[in-house]
C-alpha cells in the first residue's frame, strides 16, 4: 500500500471529518436498511451494498467537491447520497415509488444526483460515458473539473475500459478512474480474473498513466489519495487512474450467499471497519467523544427510519406516466 | 428559390456544416471523418475548415468512442458519431443499446442524449456478409431511438439538420451506392420534418411502401407495371421510428392494396411491423393480403449472382405487386 504523507490525518479538518463520518454513517444504516426492506418485499431487482467500502467515495468527494462529474457501477446508493439525493427520494427509489430520485424508473442499480450520470449496470460499459464527461469538461474549457469514474476489480478486464484509458490518455482528458477492489467479481476472485497484479500500477504503465494504489479502508489515505490525484489531473491535464483496495461486508448482491468465502475471513475483513477506524482515530485525536458518535449513529438510522416512512407513504408512478420520459419532448 | 445540384455526400455534408456554424456544440468524431476526409468523403473538407477540436479522428475503438460520445451528449455536447459501416456500431451496441435510448428514461429525464449516428446502412458491393448487414430492425426495436433513413440528397440534408437539433438519439441510415446520387436542391437552408412520410409517385391501384436504396427498386417495378397499365403509389417512408403510419393508411384507403420492400432481413423485419400496423389501423381497407419484399434468410453472399439472389430486386417486387393485384 503506497501511503501519500502530503496530506497527513492532521491536515483534514475536524469539519470535514466529522462531515465524513456523519456521511459514512448515512450510507452504512441506509444500505443495513435498504437490506431489510428488500427481504420485507418493499424493494425489488437486485441490491448491492456499498457496506464496507464507504470510506472510498465518502473520502473522495470530501477531497475533491461536488462540482465534478461522477460516475459509478449498480453499487451507486453511497455515491448519490454523498452527492446530495436526498435519502427520501432514495429510498423512495428503491420502493419504486413517484417521489424516487428517477421517479421509479431507475431502481436500486440507477441512483440519481445532481452531477451523477449513474448508476449504470452493464459492468465496464460506464466507463465510456465518464470519459465522455471528461471529454465535455475538455471541450467546453470547463476550468477546474474532473469527471470521477468509479468501477469493480471485475471490470478491469473489459474491453471498454481499455479503450476509456487508452482515449483518455490520447486526447489529455481529465478524468479520475478509481478501481475500487474488494477481491470479487460476483464471486469469482482476483486473481481468477486478472492476469497481472496490482491492477492500477500494471494497467496505467500500459496507457503511460499516472496511477495511485490506496487503502480503501482508510479515510485519510483515500482522502489524502484523491486530493493528490485532482491537483495532478488539474495540473497535467491527464487522467489517472487509482485502485482503491477494499473490503465488501456483504455478498455481490443481496441474493449472494456468499459461499466462495468463509465466515471467519468475512468476519476478518470486518475488523477492519472504515467507521470504526474513522471513528478511533478521531477518538484518539479528541475531535470526537463517544457520546458524539452515538448522537451521529442515532442521527443518522433516524433519517433513514424516516425515510422508509417516507417511501411507503409514497404514490405509486401514475400508470398514465409510463411512456413519459421514453423522449425528451 | 436558387437551386443547386449536389450528390448525397455533398447534401450531407452541408447539413453538417450549416450546423456546426449554428451550434458550436456540435461535432464530428469517427474512423477516418478529419484527416483522411471521411471513408466515403461525407466530412471531406470539414477538418480544414473547423480544425480537430470538432473533426475529431478516433482509434479503431467503436465501443470506446460511442460510450464517449454518448457521455459527452448528455453533459452538454452535441455529438455526430460517424460510423464508417453500421455493421461496426455493433461493436458499440452496449453503448447504444444501455446507454444512449435508456439514459434519459432512467433517469427519469435528468439527462438526455442528444446524439446523431449515422454512416451507411445494409449492402454495398459484394462486400459480403460482414460489412451488409441492414440493423435499422435492430435498433428500431429499442425504444428512445429515432430511425431514419433518407432515400434522396434532399431529405439526406434536411433530415441530418433535423436529427442535429433532436434531443434525443438519432440512428441515420445512409447507403453506401447512395452517395454519388445527384439531385437539385435549394441553395437557401431548410429542415425536413421528422416522422414524415411522403409519397413520392401517386397512383391509385397499390401501395408501395419502402425507404432509402429500395425506393430505386420501387420505382423500377412501378414502372414496369405501368406499362401494364397499373399505377403504383410509392410512399418513401423518410422516417422508420417514429413511423408515419397515417400517411400509409391513407394511401391505403384509396388503393386497397400494399407491397413492402425492406432491404434487410424478412424475420421480425421493418416490413413486419409496418404489415402488422397496417393491419391495426386499416385491415378492412385491404381488398388483398398484404406482400412483402424483403432479404432472404442468407447471411449476405458474395458473389454478385448470389447477392442479387438474396436482395430485393425489380422483378421481385414487380411479381408481388402482381400478386397483391390478383
Amino acid at each position: 500500500m503506497v501511503r501519500l504523507n502530503n496530506v497527513g490525518k492532521h491536515d483534514v479538518s475536524s469539519d470535514i471529518l466529522r462531515d465524513s463520518l456523519r456521511k459514512m454513517l448515512l450510507i452504512r444504516h441506509f444500505e443495513t436498511r435498504g437490506e431489510m426492506a428488500y427481504q420485507q418485499g418493499k424493494v425489488g431487482g437486485f441490491y448491492h451494498s456499498y457496506a464496507g467500502q464507504e470510506a472510498i467515495q465518502a473520502g473522495c468527494v470530501a477531497a475533491a467537491g461536488r462540482k465534478h462529474w461522477y460516475t459509478t457501477t449498480y453499487r451507486c446508493h453511497a455515491l448519490a447520497l454523498l452527492l446530495g439525493a436526498e435519502p427520501n427520494a432514495m429510498m423512495a427509489e428503491l420502493y419504486g415509488r413517484a417521489t424516487g430520485v428517477a421517479k421509479g424508473l431507475g431502481g436500486s442499480m440507477h441512483m440519481y444526483a445532481d452531477h451523477l450520470l449513474g448508476g449504470l449496470a452493464i459492468v465496464g460499459g460506464h466507463v465510456p460515458i465518464a470519459t465522455g464527461a471528461a471529454f465535455s469538461i475538455r471541450y467546453l474549457e470547463q476550468k477546474g473539473l474532473v469527471s470521477f469514474c468509479f468501477m469493480g476489480d471485475g471490470a478491469v478486464v473489459q474491453g471498454a475500459v481499455h479503450e476509456s484509458l487508452n482515449l483518455a490518455m490520447l486526447w489529455n482528458l481529465p478524468c479520475i478512474y478509481v478501481i475500487e477492489n474488494n477481491h470479487w467479481g460476483m464471486g469469482t476472485a482476483v486473481k481468477r480474473a486478472v492476469a497481472v497484479e496490482p491492477i492500477a500500477e500494471n494497467l496505467a504503465k500500459a496507457y503511460g498513466m499516472k496511477s495511485y494504489t490506496l487503502d480503501g479502508m482508510d479515510f485519510f489515505d483515500c482522502y489524502a489519495g484523491f486530493q493528490d490525484a485532482l491537483q495532478y489531473v488539474l495540473q497535467h491535464s491527464k487522467p489517472v487512474l487509482i485502485e482503491a483496495v477494499t473490503e465488501r461486508f456483504r455478498g455481490h448482491s443481496i441474493s449472494d450467499p456468499g459461499l466462495y468465502r468463509t465466515k471467519e475471513q468475512l468476519q476478518e475483513t470486518m475488523q477492519r471497519d472504515p467507521i470504526v477506524s474513522l471513528k478511533h482515530a478521531m477518538l484518539e485525536k479528541k475531535l470526537l467523544t463517544e457520546e458524539e458518535f452515538k448522537h451521529m449513529d442515532e442521527e443518522a438510522k433516524s433519517i433513514v427510519v424516516a425515510a422508509m416512512k417516507f417511501a411507503d407513504e409514497s404514490p405509486w408512478p401514475d400508470p398514465m406516466t409510463l411512456g413519459d420520459g421514453v423522449f425528451n419532448v | 428559390m436558387s437551386k443547386q445540384l449536389v450528390e448525397t455526400r455533398e447534401a450531407l455534408r452541408q447539413a453538417i456544416d450549416e450546423e456546426m456554424a449554428r451550434d458550436s456544440r456540435v461535432f464530428v468524431l469517427g474512423e477516418e471523418v478529419g484527416e483522411y476526409q471521411g471513408a466515403y468523403k461525407v466530412t471531406k473538407g470539414l477538418l480544414a475548415k473547423w480544425g480537430p477540436k470538432r473533426i475529431i479522428d478516433t482509434p479503431i475503438a467503436e465501443n470506446g468512442f460511442t460510450g464517449l460520445a454518448i457521455g459527452a451528449a448528455q453533459t452538454g455536447l452535441h455529438p455526430i458519431v460517424e460510423f464508417m459501416s453500421w455493421n461496426f456500431s455493433l461493436v458499440a451496441a452496449d453503448q447504444l443499446i444501455s446507454n444512449a435510448c435508456k439514459a434519459h428514461y432512467m433517469s427519469g429525464g435528468r439527462y438526455s442524449v442528444p446524439i446523431v449516428f449515422r454512416g451507411p446502412n445494409g449492402a454495398a458491393a459484394q462486400v459480403s456478409c460482414q460489412h451488409s448487414h441492414c440493423v435499422e430492425a435492430i435498433y428500431g426495436n429499442l425504444p428512445g431511438f429515432i430511425v431514419i433513413a433518407p432515400g434522396n440528397p434532399y431529405d439526406a440534408k434536411g433530415l441530418l439538420k433535423s436529427a442535429i437539433r433532436a434531443k434525443n438519439p438519432v440512428i441515420f441510415l445512409e447507403n453506401e451506392l447512395d452517395y454519388g446520387d445527384k439531385m437539385e436542391i435549394p441553395v437557401e437552408e431548410y429542415l425536413v420534418p421528422i416522422g414524415k412520410a411522403n409519397v413520392v409517385r401517386e397512383g391509385k391501384h397499390v401501395t408501395l411502401v419502402s425507404y432509402s436504396r429500395m425506393l430505386k427498386f420501387c420505382a423500377a417495378a412501378a414502372d414496369i407495371l405501368a406499362k401494364e397499365g397499373i399505377q403504383v403509389e410509392i410512399i418513401d417512408l423518410r422516417t422508420i421510428k417514429p413511423l408515419d403510419i397515417a400517411t400509409v393508411a391513407q394511401s391505403i384507403r384509396k388503393t386497397h392494396r400494399c407491397v413492402l420492400v425492406e432491404e434487410g432481413h424478412v424475420f421480425a423485419g421493418i416490413a413486419a411491423e409496418i404489415g402488422f400496423q397496417i393491419i391495426e389501423h386499416c385491415f378492412d381497407e385491404l381488398d388483398a393480403p398484404l406482400k412483402r419484399v424483403c432479404q432472404k434468410e442468407t447471411p449476405m453472399p458474395y458473389s454478385k449472382v448470389l447477392e442479387r439472389e438474396t436482395l430485393p430486386n425489380p422483378e421481385r417486387i414487380a411479381a408481388a405487386l402482381r400478386d397483391v393485384l390478383r
